[in-house]
């Protein structure tokens, strides 16, 4: 049993899953409670309120008392918000680790929004094509918008390899210049009025308002990302090239198609945050996911992944997603100020920098410890 | 009388080696002291020790009968000690005034006042008689000025001991004699020098006091009348030289598998053609900046703007791509392990795996269980001691280590091997196991060229040496007629002497 624990503690995850059940402990106690009205789902599928008769004999609408934080409905939420969150992050953990960083994420997810959204209003109801098939329409909404996110990543991927210019100068004017061309074609205005085929099937929901696509996706996502980190040549040259560069260059790496490839990956997993957007919310514009890349960045690092490079997991990531996550939501469920938000998740990231080197620090005694 | 300076068990380890182990010995006020070993005796980590750069695990350091204990470089200085480094010890960006004052900047009203400061920095600059313009930025300097700004700041700011470690490595002769009568003058000043070296002439024109190390024990400390350089040799080395004879000299050679025609890339070496035949070690010797390194890396594709001729297996190979230069069968292990041969973030497996990989995919997939078997195939072969194959690099010692970076290009069965300074900072035990491994892939037919500074090195291993000079071929010397004296000859390009 002892040693069973032993081996569960040596994965970095499970000092975040250890986090995990602490946060979900604290805010279960510290949430309060609140009163909901109840539902009831009619035979056709729609919901509608249950009434009761008061004392006095009127009909008021029936509510149950609930735990804030740890009830169906909320946890529904914090999935689904993670979702979008956790996608974004699994790709930044491929370029971090790899050695690099991408503050692009954020604007790609705007503009592979917008250029889905053009496509998809026009087999919309008020499009222009609204008498071909929806499915068509929705087939090249989702293309256009995860075709634009990977050549959006292959614009900053090439541009850091054939000039040689650290990752974050070019990212950091390639976020500029991505939400700018957002802004242009859309000048500025909310694009919606979408397939409705296309909402209903992202906005899908099982059980009490759980929302199936959107975590279906970062289960799917973690599970490509997890097997080619750790069980594809690819993702070992991922490690190699972020561990020591010229090391791998030397061992016959070709290391600027991985650093290419990263950024390509990075921006398909923002694309496909976007898409999830777009059917979530039927509408984009060009301000969506307007400082993303703090909470995706933050997601990675507080998951694990090293911004020296080298290191780092997928299931890592995701689960630092739900921590940044549940904090997220803490904050509001705690009635904190919203304008607190940003402060506690800089703080947080802060933090988990500090713990990752007390961490390394440790390591190295211990290394030098058994040395002899 | 208590000695001026004494180190009393000093001992200090780094992961997987025991650099220093109980050192004890006094230096005297006013004397230049030798520090002499091999290749990671620990003579640069007990100097950077007494200069606050690296702090011992247990022990004292005694100066004037007061324990001190520099936790930093700064603290060492004001204790009065600094020390001379190789390279990087000032701001390239900055003036030699602005980088003498750096820890002191003058100041008036808050701003920085220049014209003080280039006072300031002449002062201190004639201590050392350097006739240098302040206002010169310091990446703009030779090495040897370099070090004499080094000096002039360890003097001006009051420094009584000064750690020399290697100065002479990277100078011309002329600034090496300038650097000696710096030194005699200092001295006459009341200065003490600790001089770490591994040149014997050195030491014996300039010191008063040698102190040999051996795998971090201190051997002796004797004042340099009463030793002789062989005597302090047999001290350095502990053993007596094994004439032992590398088993593949008797065998056949095999047909030319490397032949090198007229290779030349500007500014590191010119028009060199060598050939390496199946079953033979070939050495390469020169001193530091005679394109050793970049011949081999230019063999090996690394270098873009090579031109010339290589054939490997009688195929010609297409220069300046590792890609052709690891389809043809070549392997380089390169001279700095750490920077250019592992990464150390990743473990055993995963670096003897990392050059053979395409070899172990499967639809883009890892074989796990052929990689597991190949690491663990090349770590019982070339004996690595570690705690398992998941361990990380970063914690196996420097002969370990090595043995991954070649247990790397063996798990890829490369016939060309290219090996860079291949037993460099590795403890005795693994070098013998390395000279034997090496062996056995000359018999096996491989064909190895082999860098080194260590001239022993290639005296026991090949069956002939090339001397490089200037990025020229000085000569080539074949096996009946090596000796140091020869080799020192070519390579330094004095005439045999008469």
């Amino acid at each position: 049993m002892l040693a069973r624990l032993r081996v569960f503690f040596r994965f970095q995850e499970s000092g975040l899953l250890l986090v995990i059940l602490a946060l979900g402990v604290l805010l279960t106690l510290f949430a309060g409670k609140v009163r909901t009205p109840v539902f009831e789902r009619a035979a056709d599928g729609t919901r509608s309120r249950v009434f009761t008769t008061d004392a006095n004999g009127e009909r008021i609408p029936l509510t149950v008392e609930k735990n804030k934080f740890l009830n169906a409905q909320n946890l529904a939420q914090l999935a689904k918000d993670t979702s979008f969150i956790a996608v974004m992050a699994v790709g930044m953990a491929v370029v971090i680790i790899a050695g690099g960083i991408d503050l692009t994420v954020g604007a790609i997810y705007a503009l592979a929004s917008v250029v889905g959204a053009l496509v998809l209003h026009r087999y919309g109801a008020e499009g222009l094509a609204t008498t071909s098939s929806p499915l068509l329409g929705i087939l090249l909404g989702a293309g256009a918008c995860l075709g634009v996110a990977c050549l959006c990543g292959l614009f900053t991927g090439g541009l850091i390899v054939t000039l040689g210019v650290h990752p974050f100068i070019i990212t950091l004017g390639g976020m500029a210049i991505f939400r700018g061309i957002a802004f242009v074609i859309t000048k500025g205005q909310s694009v919606g009025a979408f397939p409705a085929a296309f909402r209903d099937f992202v906005r899908f929901e099982v059980g009490d308002g759980l929302s199936f696509v959107p975590l279906m996706t970062m289960l799917v996502v973690l599970i490509v990302g997890w097997i080619f980190l750790s069980r594809l040549a690819a993702g070992r040259r991922v490690y190699a090239v972020g561990g020591n560069e010229l090391a791998a260059r030397f061992s016959g790496i070709r290391v600027e198609r991985v650093k290419l490839g990263v950024y390509l990956i990075s921006g398909l997993c923002a694309g496909i945050a976007a898409l999830l957007s777009l059917g979530y919310y039927g509408a984009a514009t060009s301000g969506d996911g307007q400082g993303y890349e703090l909470n995706v960045i933050a997601a990675a690092v507080v998951g694990g992944a090293s911004l020296t490079g080298g290191r780092g997991s997928a299931l890592g990531v995701v689960l630092g997603a739900l921590i940044i996550q549940m904090i997220s939501s803490g904050i509001v469920i705690l009635g904190i100020d919203q304008n607190y938000s940003q402060i506690i998740i800089g703080s947080v990231v802060i933090a988990a920098v500090v713990l990752d080197h007390l961490n390394t620090w440790l390591a190295r005694r211990r290394l030098t410890a058994t040395a002899h | 009388m208590s000695a001026y300076l004494e180190f009393r068990k000093i001992t200090k380890r780094f992961p997987g080696v025991l650099a220093l182990d109980e050192v004890s010995f006094t230096v005297e006020r006013g004397t230049c002291h030798a520090l002499i070993g091999e290749n990671g005796a620990g003579k640069s980590t007990l100097g950077k020790i007494l200069a606050g750069v690296y702090t011992a695990d247990s022990g004292q350091i005694l100066l004037e009968g007061r324990a001190i204990a520099p936790a930093s470089p700064l603290a060492a200085r004001e204790l009065g000690v600094a020390m001379v480094h190789q390279e990087l010890a000032f701001c390239p960006n900055l003036s030699v005034a602005e980088n003498l004052c750096l820890g002191d900047l003058p100041r008036r009203a808050g701003f920085l006042d220049r014209a003080a400061l280039r006072a300031r920095a002449r002062t201190m600059l004639a201590t050392v008689g350097a006739d240098l313009d302040p206002d010169t930025l310091i990446g703009t300097l030779s090495t040897g000025r370099e070090q004499l700004v080094q000096i002039a700041a360890a003097v001006g700011t009051g420094a009584q001991i000064i750690v020399m470690d290697e100065p002479t490595s990277s100078l011309s002769a002329a600034e090496t004699a300038e650097l000696f009568r710096l030194i005699r003058t200092l001295k006459a000043r009341g200065l003490t020098l600790i001089y770490v070296s591994h040149r014997m002439e050195e030491l014996f024109a300039l010191c008063d006091h040698i102190t040999v190390l051996r795998d971090g024990r201190h051997i002796a400390t004797e004042p340099i009348p009463t030793t002789q350089p062989t005597r302090v040799v047999s001290q350095m080395i502990g053993r007596e030289l094994r004439a032992h004879t590398p088993a593949h000299l008797a065998r056949e050679l095999g047909p030319v598998r490397l032949d090198v025609k007229n290779l030349s890339s500007a500014g590191a070496f010119n028009e060199i053609n060598l050939n390496v035949r199946a079953g033979e070690i070939v050495g390469i010797a020169g001193i530091v900046g005679a394109g050793r390194s970049e011949l081999v890396q230019a063999i090996f594709g690394l270098d873009p703007a090579v031109s010339g001729h290589i054939w490997v297996d009688d195929q010609p190979l297409a220069l300046g791509s590792i890609e052709h230069a690891l389809t043809a069968g070549l392997g380089l292990v390169p001279e700095d392990r750490k920077r250019q041969g592992l990464i150390l973030g990743l473990n055993c497996r995963e670096n003897t795996a990392l050059a053979a990989l395409p070899l172990l995919t499967r639809l883009g997939f890892v074989r796990r269980k052929a990689e597991r078997a190949l690491a663990s195939k090349y770590a019982q072969r070339l004996r690595v001691k570690t705690p398992s194959l998941e361990a990380l690099t970063a914690g196996l010692s420097g002969g370990n280590q090595q043995k991954i970076a070649l247990a790397k290009w063996l798990a890829r069965d490369c016939d060309v091997l290219l090996i860079d300074e291949p037993t460099r900072g590795v403890d005795v035990g693994a070098k013998a196991e390395i000279y034997q491994l090496l062996d056995e892939l000359a018999c096996e037919g491989k064909a190895l060229l082999v860098v080194s500074s260590e001239l022993p090195e290639l005296i026991g291993l090949c069956r002939r040496i090339i001397v490089l000079r200037a990025g020229h071929i000085a000569g080539e010397v074949p096996r009946a007629a090596f000796s140091e004296a020869t080799l020192m000859q070519l390579m330094a390009g004095v005439p045999a002497a008469a």
